[in-house]
């Protein structure tokens, strides 16, 4: 494929002056909204976590008080919720004011803050021989956790979670005795302090899946309402890029900055640009919207293959490109680890004796690998009716739809 | 959009399975580790306990709100069986299980609960008897046991879980379509770019010719002149980055005055001053003014380009004219030279270096060439291409 020619030319004049960088630049920008995305999702999540806190708090502050005469340190536990509740406030209040950002250094105090607020607890009721039963703050903390959720790393929240964990187990190992009676409220105890923050984490990952997908679902989108022939996204940033590049070396020679006659390396250079440069001028490098839709979009990219030697999607109709992402982008997320290939053409003459209605067919036949009729989502055949008139079939864990794709003939348009 | 609500239920669908099977299993270990429930209630909670499995394990492939009603009654039948079988109020380990079940695998339907009036009325029904069970379950003396009260909390942070999914993902919505707005006028407009960059091809031309140069160091070329047109083809490129003219834009261009401040003067200009160091002085003529879009413009230009090449290459003299003119329909140029000549007879066409593509190109643009000549009398090539 023409993308796969570029590439490779292109190491050969990367890592010198500005050519290789500008590449990496352009594909940043595109990363960059997609991590700007993921403000889009985390904008909320803080309130929501806030509120989840207020909630325990109130609970746990509230069972405390009912209980303050058969605590043996009450007051070391008063002490534990109001670390715990300077900690949460100080972190809400900085993050809302530091654009949803929770810097290294705040995370870091907080966890400590949270630390001190579990010790607190536990040695306020190290003596009662039941850990489960008198946890309060120690759950707080827990339930704090949430509150980082949004804005750190998965893996940094697993750690803390754990280590909540695995510090309220070796305390009631250390001191509760485990009978009939204790387990129960001992197992709750844990399972209140780590799983909260565990489900934040499930949802919380879910959550960002889906706006990351829909980005790349609206990114894809953009396909569909272009040319016939199209150069892509990346196309005229390289053919940019390679201008300035001719541009750079040319001025320099013009300047005196690169004497003549030029020395081999800047001779080799021109000879880069000057082929790349010819390879980005052929007409040849023009392809279909659905080509650029599969090769931009992290969700079809990896697992569809496309073969339209013909470039026949361009001729589909917006409606029938929607239908035919559409399909492709439900089967693709139905079935994430399996293979989807697409194929178009050729085109099939007219059978004798149909109505010259300057139209062609193009079959569209899409296949995918380990798969039932029954595992797809049912929108997916309206979609493909949008297509065309399709049927489907399946062999050995391949389901195959076959297409019939009726488009305005490029001759007559 | 109905893509991102539909992913959104099967997240939210998702999440009650892992919530309310984990709430589940916590429920059963309380119970059989705290011991004391009575085997009885083993067997008249069985039913519940299944009822609740099989709506808990059918809802992540299914948003129909049969599931969470199924379960749910499920699970309120798991409370009415303890309250009738178990002597009240409950032992501490199985008070533990209880509230685990009414107040974590229960209230986890909450997340497909908090959406609309209907559901909404399932859920606050199911608040409010698993409340008033637990309480029947664990309540002795005192109102209100923290059993219950958990119980309560549980539904509410869960119902808080389940309305912001749904709400949170609606505002995101709206954002993530002006997200897609702009990257289509992106594309387009990076469509644009490239098509602009790449119709220049004249300017490319000459930018190909001197890098080819340049790949064999310069060796064969007056420094000098190869120093001028580097910084000729330096500066066209600078004007391409910087030029505003779109595609469909029309170009001017007085031909009486080749060296206006536009790209195009410039192309021209520099069309001279190439041949002009290679041994080919060429005159413009006439005043027309060239009103034709960018792509024909530049097949046009480009055509005359290959024609002086042709003049200095084989015709023998030192000097090339060309004239432009156009009328209603076409601009026409003229290309001629007092050289030495041929017999249109004995040349083939293809073979006198007006490459294919030129004239392909200049077909494509509904153009057309057409070639006089004789020996001794130089040679005249029209080119014409339509207007509009």
């Amino acid at each position: 494929m023409s993308l796969g020619i570029d590439e490779t030319t292109l190491t050969g004049i990367g890592g010198r002056t500005g050519v290789g960088r500008r590449r990496v630049r352009t594909r940043s920008t595109i990363a960059a909204r997609r991590v700007h995305s993921a403000g889009v999702g985390s904008a909320s999540p803080i309130v929501l976590a806030a509120i989840l806190c207020g909630v325990q708090v109130f609970f746990g502050v509230a069972v405390l008080v009912a209980n303050w005469s058969a605590h043996p340190l009450p007051l070391l536990a008063a002490a534990a919720w109001a670390v715990l509740l300077f900690a949460e406030a100080t972190l809400a209040v900085i993050v809302s004011y530091n654009g949803e950002r929770l810097p290294t250094g705040l995370f870091v105090f907080f966890l400590t803050a949270l630390g001190v607020a579990v010790l607190l607890d536990l040695v306020s009721i190290w003596s009662v021989e039941d850990i489960g039963g008198y946890a309060s703050a120690s759950i707080g903390a827990g339930f704090a956790l949430l509150l980082t959720i949004a804005q750190r790393r998965r893996r940094e929240i697993v750690i803390a979670i754990a280590v909540l964990g695995v510090a309220l187990l070796a305390a009631i190992l250390l001191t509760t005795p485990l009978t009939a009676a204790t387990l129960p409220s001992q197992l709750i105890a844990l399972c209140l302090a780590c799983l909260p923050a565990a489900i934040g984490l499930y949802v919380v990952g879910g959550f960002r899946a889906i706006v990351q997908r829909a980005l790349d679902r609206v990114l894809v989108q953009s396909t569909i309402a272009g040319p016939r022939l199209a150069f892509g996204m990346l196309a005229s940033e390289e053919l940019a890029r390679l201008d300035a590049a001719a541009e750079e070396l040319l001025e320099s020679v013009a300047d005196g900055r690169r004497p003549l006659p030029l020395d081999a390396a800047s001779a080799s250079r021109a000879a880069t640009i000057a082929t790349e440069l010819r390879l980005h001028l052929l007409d040849g490098r023009k392809q279909s919207w659905l080509y650029h839709a599969v090769s931009e979009s992290e969700v079809l990219g990896p697992t569809v293959r496309l073969s339209d030697p013909h470039t026949l999607a361009g001729l589909l109709d917006q409606h029938q490109r929607d239908g035919l992402l559409t399909a492709v982008w439900l089967l693709s997320s139905e079935l994430q680890r399996s293979g989807i290939s697409i194929s178009l053409g050729p085109v099939r003459p007219q059978p004798p004796g149909a109505p010259q209605d300057r139209r062609k067919l193009v079959p569209i036949v899409i296949e995918v690998e380990g798969s039932s009729r029954g595992g797809v989502d049912p929108a997916t055949w309206d979609e493909l009716s949008k297509v065309g008139t399709f049927h489907d079939s399946v062999k050995q864990q391949v389901l195959r739809v076959e297409i019939e794709c009726w488009v305005a003939d490029p001759a007559e348009a | 959009m109905e893509l991102m609500g539909k992913e959104r239920d099967r997240l939210a669908q998702r999440s009650v399975r892992f919530v309310g099977l984990a709430g589940a299993v916590i429920a059963l270990l309380c119970m059989l580790l705290g011991g004391g429930v009575e085997p009885s209630s083993w067997v008249a909670t069985g039913p519940g306990w299944l009822l609740l499995a099989l709506a808990l394990t059918a809802i992540e492939r299914s948003g129909s709100v049969a599931w969470p009603i199924v379960g749910l009654l499920g699970g309120t039948a798991v409370l009415v069986a303890l309250l009738i079988v178990e002597p009240l109020p409950l032992g501490e380990g199985v008070a533990v299980g209880v509230a685990a079940l009414a107040g974590g695998a229960m209230p986890a339907f909450a997340l497909v609960l908090a959406a609309g009036a209907g559901r909404a009325v399932v859920l606050g029904l199911a608040t409010v008897s698993s409340v008033v069970l637990v309480e029947l379950l664990t309540g002795g003396a005192t109102l209100l046991t923290p059993y219950s009260v958990a119980v309560g909390l549980g539904w509410l942070m869960f119902a808080i879980l389940g309305y912001w999914l749904r709400v949170s993902l609606l505002r995101i919505t709206g954002r993530i379509e002006s997200i897609g707005r702009a990257y289509r006028a992106e594309r387009q407009a990076s469509e644009r770019e490239a098509q602009r960059r790449q119709n220049a091809r004249l300017l490319h031309d000459t930018v190909l010719a001197s890098l080819t140069l340049l790949a064999h160091s310069g060796h064969g070329v007056n420094a000098d002149a190869m120093r001028s047109q580097a910084g000729d083809d330096a500066r066209l490129l600078r004007q391409l980055k910087t030029s505003s003219v779109p595609d469909s834009a029309v170009t001017i261009l007085n031909a009486a005055e080749p060296v206006d401040e536009t790209p195009l003067g410039h192309t021209l200009e520099s069309v001279k001053q190439r041949f002009g160091r290679m041994g080919l002085q060429v005159n413009w003529h006439g005043s027309a003014r060239l009103l034709l879009p960018a792509e024909v413009l530049d097949a046009f230009l480009r055509a005359i380009s290959e024609c002086l090449e042709n003049v200095r290459r084989h015709a023998g003299v030192p000097e090339a004219h060309v004239t432009i003119s156009d009328d209603e329909h076409v601009v026409r140029a003229m290309i001629m030279d007092q050289g030495v000549g041929f017999d249109q007879a004995l040349v083939d066409e293809g073979r006198l270096g007006l490459k294919e593509s030129v004239v392909a190109r200049l077909q494509e643009v509904g153009g057309s060439s057409r070639l006089f000549s004789a020996p001794g009398s130089g040679t005249t090539v029209v080119l014409e291409v339509p207007k509009s």
